[in-house]
């Protein structure tokens, strides 16, 4: 019984642990200097000091759509932890996202890139193609495909790289 | 009397309307491939001089590749729609296409060929690696050369080898990039996350020599036409699928 409960455990943990990968590229962290839904600029650099999860999505993702709820939780649950998320739309428009946007309310900002800019320099070929990035400005995990961003796995791995 | 009046319009209406109806109906050619195996072929038959092999690997489920292959037929392109996983009894999965043997299609493509048309292949999503893998063997065992292959149309082509990787550049399957004459055109929808990645793979599909043109179909998904949520714009794309067809055989034409 007991073995069953420790495969068990893997079998529902295992997701989570394969999900942030340690990051294996080379070179600078792109830049990213794009403006946010409320027309609010952002740029990566402004950011140093912080853990930041660079997420690259857009509506037309169904993996994309299902954890974005899960990103408001996860935003819940780094508390005070220095930690921001910031949510790179992939080329749509304003009236493509803004539906799904009041629909899940986002509590982290939406950056709009329709010109794809973000996209190339960063290396993005699918959706949800996600980075991590520590508080030095450099790149620590990827993740691709979509996650319970609250699993207390993620968390503690986001915490540990905040130094909380 | 006014019922009876419109039973009457409609039964003419059926009585009219059924030739054609018979008409755009595939006929079913069987081919020997090899001792053991033979393909059934849905053959779509048409005056024009253009001939279009398509691979849709879920017989039975094709209902848009059917319709779309009536209209182009009616249209003057013949198409040939082979049974592949049938003629080698390989269960109906996505993983099976990579388990037809490509001497098999080559047996397709040469019977096509001898009809004295442009031969063009056609197929979507995990299905193109096969139209690639059996173009190149083609041209292989041509000395290099399209022979009579008029071109390739990938639509929403996923040829990536493996799980795609944030911040790294993709790996394709060992078919891309293997063609050196046969001309290819890639259709993407614009609402996909690969239509980031279109650049990447034209470049890479190029690398063998062969002339890449891509499309994006404005509006609509990956897979519009088999889509059970499809929405106003893909509807609309699917019942013009043929005209989209038409055109890119055209556009390959060009290039050739």
């Amino acid at each position: 019984m007991k073995k069953l409960l420790i495969l068990l455990l893997l079998v529902f943990t295992l997701p989570a642990m394969a999900g942030l990968k340690p990051y294996e590229g080379e070179g600078a962290t792109p830049p990213l200097k794009l403006v946010d839904m409320q027309g609010n600029a952002h740029d990566l650099v402004e950011y140093k000091g912080k853990v930041v999860l660079v997420q690259f999505w857009a509506t037309y993702c169904p993996p994309c759509r299902e954890e974005m709820p899960s990103m408001n939780r996860l935003m819940e649950k780094m508390g005070d932890t220095p930690f921001v998320i910031l949510a790179v739309n992939m080329g749509e428009t304003m009236e493509e996202v803004e539906p799904f946007v009041k629909e899940v309310g986002p509590e982290f900002p939406i950056l709009m890139d329709p010109d794809g800019e973000s996209i190339g320099a960063w290396q993005v070929f699918a959706a949800p193609s996600n980075f991590v990035v520590g508080a030095d400005g450099k790149i620590h995990y990827t993740l691709f495909g979509g996650v319970e961003w609250d699993d207390d796995e993620i968390v503690s791995k986001l915490k540990e790289l905040s130094g909380s | 009397m006014r019922l009876i009046k419109s039973l009457q319009q409609i039964l003419l209406i059926l009585l009219v309307s059924l030739p054609v109806a018979v008409f755009a109906q595939a006929e079913i050619e069987t081919l020997e491939i090899s001792d053991e195996a033979e393909v059934d072929i849905r053959v779509f038959k048409a005056d024009g001089d253009k001939l279009l092999l398509g691979f849709a690997c879920d017989e039975g489920q094709s209902v848009a590749e059917e319709a779309t292959a009536m209209s182009l037929a009616e249209d003057g392109v013949e198409v040939w729609m082979p049974d592949m996983l049938g003629g080698y009894m390989l269960p109906k999965t996505r993983s099976s296409i990579y388990s037809i043997p490509s001497e098999g299609l080559y047996s397709v493509i040469e019977r096509a060929i001898e009809t004295g048309k442009k031969v063009f292949l056609i197929a979507s999503g995990p299905d193109t690696e096969l139209v690639l893998r059996v173009a190149n063997e083609w041209e292989a065992k041509h000395d290099g050369e399209a022979a009579g292959l008029a071109g390739v149309v990938l639509m929403f082509p996923r040829l990536n080898e493996g799980k795609p990787e944030p911040g790294k550049e993709p790996e394709y399957v060992e078919a891309v990039g293997k063609t050196k004459e046969v001309p290819l055109l890639l259709l993407e929808g614009e609402r996909t996350p690969n239509r980031w990645g279109v650049k990447h793979l034209t470049t890479a599909l190029a690398a063998g020599g062969s002339h890449v043109h891509a499309k994006l179909i404005p509006d609509v998904r990956g897979y519009f036409f088999k889509r059970q949520d499809a929405n106003m714009p893909e509807e609309v794309v699917t019942t013009q699928l043929a005209g989209l067809i038409k055109a890119s055989l055209f556009f390959l034409g060009r290039t050739d």
